[in-house]
């Protein structure tokens, strides 16, 4: 009896040493690891890899890649210890262009998903053994048991898209000494080869769609679309790019996650001081027209509607890719969008395409996007979204002709008409003299309860003018002296002498004008929002404006 | 008469889809009170409000309410989250913003004048009444207190004063009733200094939040709280985040609380009606019951005294024949005896004789 006694202690001391120590070397462990889990990181990749078997028996696996790659490179190793070569399939100009760089298979220990016992054994065999390994050499190490990698984790992904833009391409395009065939290639359906075509040279995601299995409509017969995601061919050929270049010891590009993923890295990256244009022979200036000739009734420029010089050399400057309006192609827009739609075009008409507000790809839409700034949002957000413009703003692109420039369209000569009307364009903003503007407006509506209060109506004007004085295209929209005053003095023509605010507003809902505020409401509605809008801090509260009396 | 066969099929089955569609016919119809025409509503529009209390501090004053312990200039109340109570007919609540977390959306509360009001509906003394103005008044002369009232509102408006002993009331705001009928504007709509409420016809309010969410279809949430919740009320809100996130319920459907309650509340005068009947009726059995059962019982008792009787006088019978029997038995033992002695005495007198 006192035996058996004995012999149930001992087992529950062991026990409890084997608790403890099992504990404590765990904690020692993931001392580091689990530090890291409460953070947002860009190197978060979801093993979830046996769903596409089917189902998963155990919580998908969060991943740190970056933890990794540091613990490697501290041993020397490189991607090679987990990734496997694969050769590039498709021959051509750009297989030798990147020849010696050794493609990386994106995929853990593997070139394929085959099936799904072999896949996860290559996970099981592959991470635990490592583990393992590095336990015995006394290394910080990961976890081997299965709820250790299967469970939830309370990491946040914090990965940004990446992407090239201007700034990157030049660096790029510097660095590899204009080659631009080491990156750029279409498919040669005669020969089944990549090649490279100069002066041809695209977008990525042209070709590299995000999902290769949602092919658009429009491109469903394209030869060029790739099997490969923009995904699997960036990380193909930046990081196999990259890790070559590290290996010369020359100034890379990143290999890591973060490198690319982590918005404060992208904060970091180098910006070249001035960017060279793009060499591709993209015009300076354009003569957009329908490019449907309409036989000539002796009326001038036999078109329906005048054709708009574009400046295609200031819209380089000011976007950061050419896929902001080359969405699909860089053909011209007419090609896809025809005048009354088409399947290449995606039945988006030409007019549409200028247009449509409410996405960035037509020239309207994108102009509105712009108006969000809180430069321009103070008058613009009263501005009804989707509203008629009026037939002066068509004018502003759709401009009148001089007689020279009329000389211009008989002849033919598109460019030299296009740079005419380019050149006869102002950007500068204008107002009227100071001494025609009003330097104080004093309202007395509510001095019942407090002082007048003072509109520094001058400083508003002033302040208006400077903020979109070093803006082109706002400059071109606001050449008109009285098109500023515009933003608080509207539904009135444009005037020196515009009509007070309660020539209109005045005792509040009126039942024949239902959508017109009261003059107290027109004024804190207008004032209020446009601060707000322009996150002006200042006046604050009912005192900033309406002194106590 | 004679019916055929394919007669009597006929009328049933008319009768079977009568019954199965007469109620849907109901359901279906398009008849939906609206509202009194021309009736008044205030349009709150959330996207402009700015939270400045002045609306607070108007329907304070206009109601002769008790002051508050901070005054209404004082904004750091709108931190915490409140509801109208007995002194307060309106509040104004601050909600993040889940658009603009920089800028909070702030949101008055009253009572929103339901076009079918669930208080007026579950007040039993009809203390409440709509009245063709768009308010909702209050009658406190027939209030018996019983609070049903604050009960059935879905936006939990009414307020009782618990801390009056003799008279308490129930309190909810007005609509400035009285104002309205001089021609005056609820105090709050009045006080509005950005006109983040509308006062007018509900029907040129709806024309006008309409207008608002066309014009700019970013700003707001393509719905009008209040067109059709309960019913339609005739506060209406426009605002630019779910009304869900700024404490607005997003469940109470759009039937009107009569028609939710009326199919039940219609059982109460039959119950009160048929009460007594069933009641009597009740007694009525009840009564029968006892009496056969007394009458039963007596039966019983004097069967089982009957039987009694008979068994005991038997009883008797045998013992007494018993008796008698052995009675007899020992007079003729004893007489037996006495002969025997006789006999033996008579015998020895002989012997005696002879000797």
């Amino acid at each position: 009896m006192v035996k058996g006694k004995m012999k149930f202690r001992w087992v529950g001391i062991l026990i409890i040493i084997f608790l403890i120590s099992t504990y404590c070397i765990g904690a020692q462990v993931f001392a580091k690891l689990s530090k890291d889990e409460s953070k947002s990181r860009a190197d978060v990749i979801t093993i979830d890899t046996l769903k596409v078997f089917g189902y998963l028996e155990k919580p998908e696996v969060t991943f740190l890649h970056d933890v990794h790659t540091d613990a490697l490179e501290k041993q020397g190793k490189d991607c090679l210890a987990c990734h496997l070569p694969k050769s590039n399939s498709i021959p051509g100009v750009f297989k030798e262009a990147v020849a010696g760089i050794d493609p990386l298979s994106p995929k853990f220990k593997r070139l394929e998903d085959t099936a799904r016992k072999e896949v996860m054994d290559i996970y099981h065999k592959f991470c635990i053994d490592c583990h393992n390994d590095m336990g015995a050499q006394k290394l910080e190490t990961g976890p081997v048991t299965c709820g250790e990698c299967h469970k939830e984790s309370k990491t946040v992904s914090s990965r940004q898209p990446a992407g090239m833009d201007k700034n990157l391409h030049f660096r790029h395009s510097k660095a590899r000494e204009k080659k631009c065939e080491q990156c750029h290639h279409e498919f040669n359906e005669e020969k089944k080869e990549l090649v490279y075509v100069k002066e041809k040279e695209g977008s990525c995601r042209y070709c590299h769609l995000e999902n290769p299995k949602e092919i658009p409509v429009y491109a469903k017969d394209s030869a060029q679309i790739s099997k490969l995601s923009m995904k699997e061919a960036s990380h193909l050929d930046c990081i196999s790019c990259h890790r070559k270049t590290i290996a010369k010891e020359m100034d890379a590009g990143p290999v890591k996650c973060s490198g690319c993923h982590d918005a404060e890295m992208q904060a970091k990256f180098k910006k070249a001081e001035t960017i060279e244009r793009m060499e591709r022979k993209q015009p300076d200036v354009v003569l957009v027209s329908t490019g449907d000739k309409l036989p000539d009734d002796g009326r001038l420029g036999n078109v329906r509607m005048n054709a708009v010089a574009y400046n295609h050399k200031s819209h380089e400057e000011s976007n950061d890719t050419c896929r902001v309006c080359h969405h699909a192609s860089l053909d011209k827009c007419s090609k896809c969008h025809t005048l009354s739609g088409s399947k290449d075009g995606d039945y988006v008409k030409l007019e549409k395409a200028f247009h449509q507000i409410g996405t960035d790809k037509s020239c309207l839409g994108c102009h509105e996007l712009n108006q969000q700034d809180p430069k321009c949002s103070g008058c613009h957000v009263f501005m009804e979204k989707g509203r008629k413009q009026a037939d002066e703003s068509c004018l502003k692109c759709h401009e009148n002709l001089t007689p020279d420039m009329m000389n211009l369209v008989k002849s033919g000569d598109n460019t030299a008409l296009a740079e005419k009307m380019m050149k006869a364009r102002s950007t500068a903003s204008e107002t009227y003299p100071d001494d025609d503007i009003p330097e104080k407006v004093v309202i007395k509506d509510m001095m019942d309860k407090y002082q007048a209060a003072e509109l520094p109506h001058r400083k508003i004007v002033n302040t208006l003018m400077k903020n979109i004085s070093d803006n082109k295209m706002a400059g071109y929209f606001h050449r008109d002296k009285g098109t500023i005053c515009q933003g608080c003095h509207h539904n009135s023509p444009v005037s020196t002498k515009p009509p007070k605010c309660s020539s209109c507003h005045g005792k509040p809902f009126d039942e024949n004008e239902l959508l017109r505020p009261g003059l107290m409401g027109a004024y804190h509605q207008q004032c209020m929002t446009c601060h707000k809008e322009m996150k002006l801090e200042k006046p604050a509260g009912c005192t900033g404006c309406h002194k106590e009396k | 008469m004679s019916v055929s066969r394919r007669k009597f099929l006929a009328w049933m089955g008319g009768a079977g889809l009568s019954t199965a569609f007469g109620t849907k016919a109901y359901a279906a119809s398009n008849k939906q009170f609206k509202g009194y025409p021309d009736t008044m509503g205030v349009l709150h529009d959330t996207t402009l409000c700015v939270g400045c209390r002045s609306c607070e501090d108007a329907c304070n004053k206009v109601n002769n309410l008790p002051q508050p312990e901070k005054p209404f200039k004082e904004l750091s109340v709108l931190d915490k989250t409140r509801r109208t109570d007995s002194k307060t007919f309106t509040v104004v609540n601050k909600y993040d913003n889940s658009k603009e977390p920089k800028n909070p959306v702030f949101r008055k509360i009253q009572c929103n004048h339901c076009l079918e009001p669930a208080c007026a509906s579950a007040c039993f003394v009809n203390a409440f009444k709509k009245t063709k103005e768009g308010a909702v008044v209050y009658d406190a002369s027939v209030c018996v207190g019983c609070r049903y009232c604050m009960v059935a509102c879905p936006f939990n408006i009414p307020a009782y004063e618990y801390d009056k002993v003799l008279d308490p009331k129930v309190v909810k705001c007005t609509m400035c009733h009285p104002r309205l009928l001089e021609g005056k504007l609820p105090g709050c709509v009045e006080a509005c200094p950005v006109e983040a409420l509308t006062f007018g016809k509900r029907e040129d309010l709806l024309k006008i939040a309409r207008e608002r969410i066309r014009k700019y279809p970013e700003k707001y949430v393509n719905h009008i709280y209040g067109e059709n919740e309960m019913g339609g009320t005739s506060w209406l809100y426009l605002t630019g985040v779910a009304p869900e996130e700024i404490g607005m319920r997003e469940d109470l459907g759009i039937t009107p609380a009569p028609n939710l309650t009326s199919g039940a509340l219609a059982v109460v005068p039959m119950v009160a009606g048929l009460w007594p009947v069933f009641l009597t009726g009740a007694y009525a059995i009840s009564k029968r019951k006892e009496k056969i059962a007394a009458e039963e019982q007596a039966e019983a008792v004097s069967k089982a005294v009957a039987e009694t009787n008979t068994a005991a006088e038997e009883k008797l019978a045998k013992a007494l024949e018993k008796a008698a029997k052995e009675k007899e038995a020992a007079i003729q033992k004893e007489v037996k005896k006495a002969l025997e002695e006789a006999a033996a005495k008579a015998q020895e007198e002989d012997k005696e004789e002879d000797a």
